[in-house]
Order: structure tokens, then C-alpha cells, then sequence
């Protein structure tokens, strides 16, 4: 397995609405479904997860209720609503053309500029 | 977000910030344990588990900051935070503080207290189900005949047409008043009766306290010997007896039963004194007779409109139904149109210009006010810039001291507007009191609801104004100018006095405003006293002696009644003349009538010219000391069976005879056709309605002793009014008159005594009443301009002390140095009197409506205000300039 890659500034969100598009889920479980997404391949400062889900939640793209967890304990869980399904796309599409954008570029050979 | 929620969540930002920490901690824990859980599995001991969980997750007290602060509570701790340090402020500076929110309580306060006014007289609904579908109808006449007149009674046959025809209202009522004297328990007493026809009360959708309200069928002679009670003639006459209902009283004579009895909150029609308020309705019977009495006007119509009628849609209706009318009765009613006058517009129209100047008033003492606060805030902002720069310097955001600026204004505003609800209590109090009896629904004005809102919302825009312009130079400050300064005070400051010069000026502009407004009143409430009424109004006396219409059955007995009255109190010591009339001058009652003149063509009565016509005794004249003219006055001897003898004003017989002598020239009233009369002589003009009427008008005296029945009317008997001259205290020249007519009659009540001067002293209270506020205001303005204006003027003096001195030390004269100051301060003046003159140019045209005798552009009190003002700026600019003089060169260059 490779060394996991540091997030990419700013792309913390997208991936929180991406995997709470899927299916409630509390903090923890966020977590454990990025990685799970990404086969271990990103590291997520667990520390900073809370402070982008609250300020998400703020901006009104998730929501939360407490609910019990699979370990029987009490755990807030956290709900894409529809403004933030139309955020994930919308974030998606300029994410994808970015990517496309500056792969073309890094790809660029000497005699093509 | 939906708005409830966002509510939600910024709601337990304030209130509940340790349960949202709480829960915080439950979830941020959840998430160490199930992460220790999941350590555990492999076989990690519990303690360990848990220790490696806390170190994967970091920082937790920093997590914990970072989530309050990613869901906005701390908008909410600003606030907070800006509020504790604005106290603080605050109470560093106590004198700010005070000047401050004393000029915005005034403000506040006086918005306030004429709001509560408006609210109860303009705006809050009349107190019936739907009023605005109620409309009141008024019959227009002939402007030929009635110039000016737009609003005239109705007689029973236009009524029943106009009720027959219209299709705009669900109902129509016409009602009367009349006087009734109630008799049996207790002392004879006057009711304010009004007669009403059928649906009255259901037009008005009023339902009883008790029993019932009257039904159809009695409004047929014969069956109208009933009552409905007032609610407050219920509680005083008849101690809020329950069993009343179905019970007889006695009226002018004959019993009525009582039906049913109103509630507290019912008023027909609406009174503008609460002391005149209607104290029983009784069934407006016709008889055949005077239901085909199309020529003579009495009483007063009300309708409702159907759903979905509009006011305009009625009034085209009621347009055709006169047309209509006036050619099928062209004798009657050729000329004469209707109107449909919104029942609200009816009762306050009158009041509403001055009541809206009044209102525009407050709002620019208010603004002065603003304009002041933010003068204050300004200066001390201007002792705290270097504050600010470093505040800048260390990352606090523009936008944050924007915030806190602002929240120091508004914290003034807020404790202004409650200092100001204090004085807009008193002050309504006050406004309740010197209103007299003259504002419509006044027994309403009071502080409610609405008005607190109203307070909160000026209130908070106050702080908002006051602020904005320090907040804004606050937030815009030169951080590297502010800290390349030394410790010491700011020595350049040119935007800052530049806003400041325009704060004075405003303030100038908006007091001159007022200041001429307020001017331009006393002057035309001077001229309403300088009117000659057309007598003379000292040392008089009146009284109303109110005859039940049952009490005579015949003229003569009426007639000897009223002598014996006038023989008894001339015969009182002290008294030096006598006389009776039906109505006095200066009340709103009085009869208009048709006259034909002998030798002129026959016209029918549509085209007859209308005059004033009154009813007299001998030594009414000399009682009243009305002049006159030419011929004699009415004599005893005039009595009936002896030609008639008119005594005509002397608008008349110059409208009538112009150039030509009027004594011996015939004529005959309309409703007394058999009865020629002659004109005997000719007396001085009489204002008959009010003090500020501008064309005399033509008025006709008949004598009592000639008094027949009117054309197609029975007889009823009929109050007169004493007026006696005397050279007594009026009070007890007031009382033994009395005595005297009740020992003539005990069973006639004597009514409304007053005196001459109080009577025009009332007849002017709205004037007064205007001019007194609006005088309030303009002083209140100009003394919180002269308060800004010194404050800024000696502000400015200390912070140029050291310049000052420079000019002094180079050779400067004192006079210099005084005319320095004074001089700038004269400028502001004088542009600040230029704006406030055109503006005032633009406010007087309004007040148009409520000057008598004085242009809205009168010169001479453009130029007593101006200057007035400018005077008073010169004192607030050289007392602080006299300081200036006095600087010592040598402490002024150490100041530093």
C-alpha cells in the first residue's frame, strides 16, 4: 500500500458532502467511509473534519440529528440536504474541469508550446 | 436554510452556548471512543486505546473554538462583546452620554407623543365591524347660493329617494339629534338623543350589551316611544342596572321603553368630545307629512357599501341619482347634488394637515437631534483614532469597527428612546389637555402597542442615523496617518471638520425650518385675535336654556315663557342688558333659508338666494353690543299680527340693496310664506361659525315675539340662548342666572354657560393648540442646535489653542483671533439660514391651509427667524471664541 497523500487544500468539503451523499453518517463515520473510498489512500486530520462539518451545517448543505450508533452509543449524524446535493455537483463539474485543465497543461510537451 | 431554522440556530448561539458546547463534547467524544473501540479490536489495552485515539485526533480544545467559530456564534459574541464595551464607554464619559441620549429622548419623545396622536385620530380603525366600507352622505348645494359648501343635510324625501335607488350599500340611515329632558329619579337632565331610522344599527353591524337594538316597523309614528342607553348614561343615571331593559322612562314628558342598552365601546355618531358623546338613540319616526318634505335639510346619512363597491363607483351612482332627482323635483332639487365621504374622512379631515406638519415637525427635531449625536460621537471619535489605527493595525477588520461604531449609537439610541417614552407620557398628557375638546376620537391617544413599536422602530433608525457617518470616518481612518502621529492630540483633521461644518449646517437649515413655521403660526393666530367678531366679547355671559320640544303646545305659551325668563334676569342686580337668540355666533349650529324678495320675479325655491337666519329679542343687540347701522332695532311692540319687522347685517344689504337704502324694503322667508316682513334696520357684521371666516355673511334677525310655524310643521317648542352683559364676575353673574330661569321653570334645564371669551378662546383652541406644539418644537430644535453648535465651535477652538497662539505670538490682535472663530462660525450660519429658508419656502406652502391673514412667504417672518437665528448662532460661536482670545501664547505652544 502507498503512502497516504495529504489533502488538497480546500477539498475537504467536497469530499464530506460526497460521502454523506450516500447515506447518513456521523463524524467518525465520515471518516471511515473517505477512506474507505479512497482505499486508504488520503490522510484526513480527524482534528479538522469537525470544524468544516459544522461549518457546513451552517451554510445549510447538511444537516444534523443525534440518532444511535452501531456501538449502541448516542452520535449526531449528518444528512446531505438538497441544497448541498446541488453544491456536490456543482462543486463536481468546476472540480472535473479544473482537474482536466491543469492535467492538460502538465502534460504539455516542449514542442507543443 | 430555512428562516426558522437559521432562527433556530443563531437563537442557541445566545441563549444556549453551553448546550451546543455540550453537545459539541458528547459528539467529539463519541468520535475518540468508537475510534479507541475500533484499537481495541486488534488488542490495543482500553487506556492505550484511548490515549492513541486522542493523539490521532489532535488538537481538541482548538477543534472545539474552530467549530463555534465555523457556526457563526460568534456574530453573536461580537455583539455582545460591542455592547459590554459601549457601556463601558459610556460610562467613562458621563457627560457624552447624557447630552447624548437627552438630545435623542427629546427627539424620541416628541415623535412619540405626536404619533400617539396620529395613531388614534388617522390610523387606528374606527371603533365599528369594517369601517372602511362606511360611508357618511352629504347633500352638495347649489355653490350659487351656498358658496363654499360642499357638505349640507339631507331632507327626508331626498333620503328615502336616494335609500330607494342606490344599489352600492347594503343599508342607509339617516339620524338627527335633538335635545329630550329626562325627568323622574333625580334632577331634570339633558339627553343627547339621537333619532335614527331603521337599520342603524345593523348598517353598523353594532350589537346591544342587553336587549336588543330596534326593529323594523319602529320607525312609524306612533310606535317610536323607545330607547337604547349608552353605555355610559346606563352606568350613571341608571346605576348599570340589569333589569332596565323592558323598563319606562320619562322623556320631555312621556314615557319610552327601554329596549336594550350599548356597549362600552359604542359611539354614533362620533363625538370629538368625549363629554358630547350620544347618550341614547330612539327610532326616527316620519310621519306621512314630513316624509314628502323634500325642501328642508335636517339630517345626517349614513350607508355601507356593498362588497367590492368602490367609494368612486358609489359616488357615480349617487351623481345619477341626483340628476334624476333634481328633474323630477326641479322646484327642489335643481342644483343639488351628493356625496359619499369616507366615514373617516368625514370625522378627521379637518385635523389631518395640521396633525401631518406636526408630525413632519418631530421628524426634523429628530433629525437635529441625530445630527447633534453624531456631532458628539464624532469629536470623542476623533480623541480615539490612534485607538482605532492600532485596532487596524493588529487585524481587527473594517467592517468590525464599522459594527462596534455603530452599536455605541444605537446603545445611545436605545436608552434615548426609553428616556423618551417617559416624556412623550407626559407629553401626551399634556397634548390630551390642551386639545380642549376640538380632535376627534381624542379620548383614544394614548401609548400602545403600536406606538412602542413605533418608538423602537425610530428609535433604532435614530441610532442608525447618528452612527452611520462617525462609523463610516471610524472605519475609514489613515491607520499610517493615525500612528505616524505622536501620542499627542490630531493637529490636521480636515475631512473631520468638514463633516462636522456640514452637521451645523444641516442643523441650522432644519431649525430655521421650523423656526419660520412656527413663526408663521403666531402670527396667524395673532390676526385671528385682532378679528373683530361684531361685538364685544368682555364681560358677556351665555347660556343655552334647553326647552323639551313637548313642553309648549303652543307659540304663545313658549313666547310668554321666554319673556318672563328675560324679565326675571333683567331684573337681576349687576346685570346691564339681556337678550335671547337661537343660535350664538361662533357655534356650529344655525338655520339657512330661502328668501324671496318683494318686487323681484318669482323664482322657484331652487334659485331663491339662501341667507343666515336667526331668532332674536329685543336687547339682544344691546346685550351683545352688535352696532346698529341705520334704521331701529326690533321693539317690543313688534309682536304678531303687526308687520313684520328684519333687522338684516350689513353684508346683506349691500349683497341685496347695493347703493340703495335697505330700510323699507320687503321680503318673505320661504318656510313662512304668509308672513311679509319689512326691514327695519340695518346692524354690523356678525362671524357666525368661526373667528377665521373671511367673507361676512348675509344674516337675518326676526324678532321671537313673530315667531309662526313653519310651512308643513307642527309646533314643537324650542330652546333659545341668553346671552346677558354684566360688569360681575362672569362665574357668579352665571350662577344666579341660572337660578333665576329655574325659578321660573324648574323643569327646564339650563345648559352650556360660559363666557363670551371662552367661547372664542375655544373657538380658536385648534390654532392655539397647533401653534403652541409646533412653537414647542421649533425652541426644542433650536436649542439642540445651539447645543451642537457651541459644543463644535468650542471643540474646535481647544484643538486650534496652539495655533492660537502661533498668531498671537506673530502679532495677532485679540479681535484677530475672536473674528477667526466667529467669523467661520457665521458662514455655516449663513449658508445653513440660505438651505433653511428654501426649505421653509417649501413647508409653508403646505401650511397653506392652516395660516389666517398671513402669506406662507410672509417676509417679514423669513426675516425675524433668519435673523433671529443667526444671533443665536453668533452667541454658541463667541463665547468658545472669547476663550480663543483669551489663549496665552506662552501656555498655547506648550500645549503640545
Amino acid at each position: 500500500m502507498a503512502k497516504p497523500m495529504e489533502l488538497l487544500q480546500g477539498t475537504l468539503d467536497m469530499l464530506i458532502l460526497k460521502a454523506t451523499s450516500l447515506g447518513p453518517l456521523h463524524g467518525y463515520g465520515i471518516l471511515l467511509r473517505i477512506g474507505q473510498i479512497s482505499k486508504e489512500r488520503l490522510e484526513i486530520q480527524q482534528g479538522s473534519l469537525y470544524p468544516a462539518l459544522y461549518r457546513l451545517e451552517h451554510q445549510g448543505w447538511i444537516t444534523s440529528e443525534w440518532g444511535e450508533s452501531e456501538n449502541k452509543r448516542k452520535a449526531k449524524y449528518y444528512r446531505l440536504t438538497a441544497a448541498g446535493k446541488r453544491r456536490l455537483q456543482s462543486e463536481t463539474e468546476k472540480w472535473n474541469r479544473m482537474a482536466e485543465l491543469i492535467a492538460g497543461i502538465l502534460h504539455t510537451k516542449p514542442e507543443e508550446v | 436554510m430555512r428562516l426558522t431554522d437559521w432562527m433556530g440556530s443563531w437563537l442557541r448561539g445566545i441563549f444556549q452556548r453551553s448546550r451546543v458546547q455540550s453537545e459539541m463534547e458528547t459528539e467529539l467524544e463519541f468520535h475518540v471512543e468508537t475510534r479507541a473501540e475500533e484499537l481495541m479490536r486488534d488488542g490495543v489495552p482500553r487506556a492505550e486505546a484511548l490515549r492513541r485515539a486522542r493523539l490521532e485526533f489532535g488538537g481538541m480544545e482548538g477543534t472545539k473554538e474552530e467549530c463555534l467559530e465555523a457556526r457563526g456564534a460568534s456574530v453573536v459574541d461580537n455583539f455582545v462583546q460591542d455592547l459590554r464595551y459601549g457601556v463601558r464607554t459610556m460610562r467613562r464619559a458621563p457627560g457624552f452620554t447624557a447630552m447624548a441620549v437627552l438630545a435623542l429622548a427629546l427627539g424620541i419623545g416628541a415623535n412619540t407623543a405626536i404619533f400617539s396622536v396620529v395613531n388614534a385620530v388617522l390610523l387606528r380603525p374606527l371603533p365599528y365591524d369594517q369601517p372602511d366600507r362606511l360611508v357618511q352622505l352629504w347633500h352638495v348645494p347649489p355653490q350659487t347660493n351656498f358658496p363654499g359648501m360642499t357638505e349640507f343635510p339631507v331632507s327626508p324625501a331626498n333620503f328615502l329617494d336616494w335609500r330607494s335607488q342606490a344599489k352600492s350599500f347594503e343599508g342607509m340611515a339617516a339620524y338627527g339629534r335633538g335635545g329630550y329632558t329626562l325627568t323622574g329619579n333625580g334632577n331634570p337632565e339633558t339627553i343627547r338623543m339621537i333619532a335614527v331610522t331603521n337599520g342603524m344599527f345593523s348598517i353598523l353591524h353594532a350589537r346591544p350589551l342587553l336587549g336588543r337594538t330596534f326593529v323594523s316597523g319602529e320607525d312609524e309614528p306612533g310606535r317610536e316611544h323607545e330607547v337604547v342607553l349608552s353605555y355610559a348614561v346606563w352606568r350613571s343615571r341608571f346605576g348599570s342596572n340589569s333589569e332596565i331593559v323592558g323598563k319606562n322612562i320619562t322623556l320631555n314628558g312621556q314615557a319610552f321603553t327601554v329596549v336594550g342598552v350599548m356597549g362600552r365601546d359604542f359611539d354614533f355618531p362620533i363625538s370629538t368630545d368625549p363629554s358630547l358623546q350620544a347618550q341614547m338613540w330612539k327610532p326616527l319616526a316620519w310621519t306621512d307629512q314630513e316624509r314628502a318634505v323634500r325642501d328642508n335639510h335636517n339630517y345626517a346619512a349614513i350607508a355601507r357599501l356593498k362588497p367590492g363597491v368602490s367609494v368612486k363607483q358609489a359616488q357615480s351612482e349617487m351623481d345619477a341619482i341626483s340628476n334624476r332627482l333634481a328633474q323630477a323635483y326641479p322646484a327642489d332639487d335643481k342644483g343639488w347634488g351628493a356625496t359619499a365621504v369616507p366615514l373617516r374622512d368625514d370625522l378627521v379631515g379637518d385635523v389631518r394637515p395640521a396633525l401631518l406638519i406636526l408630525l413632519g415637525a418631530v421628524v426634523l427635531v429628530l433629525l437635529i437631534a441625530c445630527a447633534n449625536v453624531a456631532n458628539l460621537v464624532l469629536v470623542k471619535a476623533l480623541t480615539r483614532r490612534k485607538e482605532q489605527a492600532v485596532r487596524i493595525a493588529l487585524g481587527a477588520t473594517r467592517r468590525r469597527l464599522l459594527q462596534q461604531a455603530l452599536s455605541e449609537t444605537l446603545l445611545l439610541a436605545c436608552a434615548g428612546g426609553l428616556l423618551g417614552l417617559v416624556f412623550a407620557h407626559y407629553g401626551v398628557i399634556l397634548i390630551v389637555k390642551f386639545l380642549a375638546q376640538r380632535l376627534p376620537r381624542s379620548g383614544e391617544i394614548g401609548l400602545d402597542g403600536w406606538v412602542l413599536a413605533f418608538t423602537a422602530v425610530i428609535s433604532l433608525a435614530a441610532g442608525f442615523g447618528a452612527g452611520l457617518l462617525p462609523a463610516f470616518r471610524a472605519a475609514k481612518a489613515d491607520v499610517n496617518e493615525a500612528l505616524k502621529q505622536g501620542l499627542g492630540r490630531a493637529t490636521s483633521d480636515a475631512g473631520g471638520s468638514r463633516t462636522r461644518d456640514l452637521l451645523v449646517v444641516s442643523e441650522v437649515a432644519l431649525s430655521l425650518m421650523l423656526l419660520i413655521g412656527a413663526g408663521l403660526l403666531i402670527r396667524s393666530l395673532w390676526m385671528l385675535h385682532q378679528v373683530n367678531p361684531g361685538f364685544e366679547a368682555a364681560h358677556l355671559v351665555t347660556m343655552g336654556i334647553s326647552v323639551p320640544s313637548t313642553k309648549f303646545s303652543e307659540p304663545g305659551q313658549q313666547i310668554g315663557y321666554f319673556e318672563r325668563v328675560l324679565e326675571r334676569v333683567r331684573s337681576l342686580p349687576g346685570v346691564q342688558a339681556a337678550g335671547l337668540i337661537d343660535s350664538l355666533p361662533l357655534t356650529d349650529s344655525g338655520s339657512i333659508q330661502p328668501i324671496a324678495v318683494e318686487g323681484r320675479p318669482a323664482v322657484p325655491m331652487v334659485d331663491m338666494p339662501e341667507v343666515d337666519v336667526r331668532m332674536i329679542s329685543p336687547g339682544y343687540l344691546s346685550a351683545m353690543h352688535v352696532p346698529l347701522l341705520e334704521g331701529r332695532d326690533i321693539e317690543d311692540s313688534d309682536v304678531a299680527g303687526r308687520p313684520g319687522a328684519v333687522l338684516i347685517s350689513a353684508a346683506m344689504a349691500k349683497l341685496f340693496w347695493p347703493g340703495e337704502d335697505a330700510i323699507g324694503k320687503q321680503l318673505t322667508l320661504y318656510f313662512f310664506p304668509d308672513q311679509p316682513r319689512v326691514v327695519v334696520g340695518v346692524v354690523g357684521d356678525v362671524k357666525l361659525f368661526a373667528v377665521n371666516e373671511t367673507q361676512p355673511k348675509a344674516t337675518l334677525y326676526f324678532p321671537l315675539r313673530q315667531f309662526t310655524i313653519p310651512r308643513g310643521e307642527s309646533f314643537h317648542s324650542f330652546g333659545m340662548n341668553l346671552a346677558v352683559r354684566t360688569h360681575l364676575p362672569p362665574a357668579s353673574m352665571a350662577a344666579t342666572a341660572g337660578l333665576a330661569i329655574h325659578e321660573v321653570d324648574p323643569e327646564i334645564p339650563v345648559q352650556n354657560v360660559r363666557t363670551m371669551d371662552d367661547m372664542i378662546a375655544q373657538s380658536l383652541s385648534p390654532e392655539r393648540f397647533t401653534m403652541l406644539l409646533l412653537g414647542a418644537f421649533a425652541g426644542l430644535a433650536l436649542l439642540l442646535a445651539v447645543v451642537g453648535i457651541y459644543s463644535v465651535t468650542s471643540y474646535s477652538v481647544s484643538r486650534r489653542t496652539n495655533e492660537m497662539g502661533i498668531r498671537v505670538a506673530l502679532g495677532a490682535s485679540r479681535m484677530d483671533v475672536l473674528m477667526l472663530v466667529v467669523r467661520h462660525g457665521m458662514l455655516l450660519a449663513l449658508i445653513g439660514s440660505a438651505i433653511g429658508i428654501a426649505g421653509a419656502l417649501l413647508l409653508s406652502r403646505v401650511m397653506r391651509s392652516q395660516l389666517f391673514g398671513v402669506q406662507p412667504t410672509d417676509p417679514a417672518t423669513f426675516v425675524a427667524g433668519a435673523c433671529g437665528l443667526i444671533v443665536v448662532v453668533l452667541t454658541a460661536c463667541y463665547i468658545p471664541a472669547r476663550r480663543a482670545m483669551r489663549v496665552d501664547p506662552v501656555v498655547a505652544l506648550r500645549y503640545e
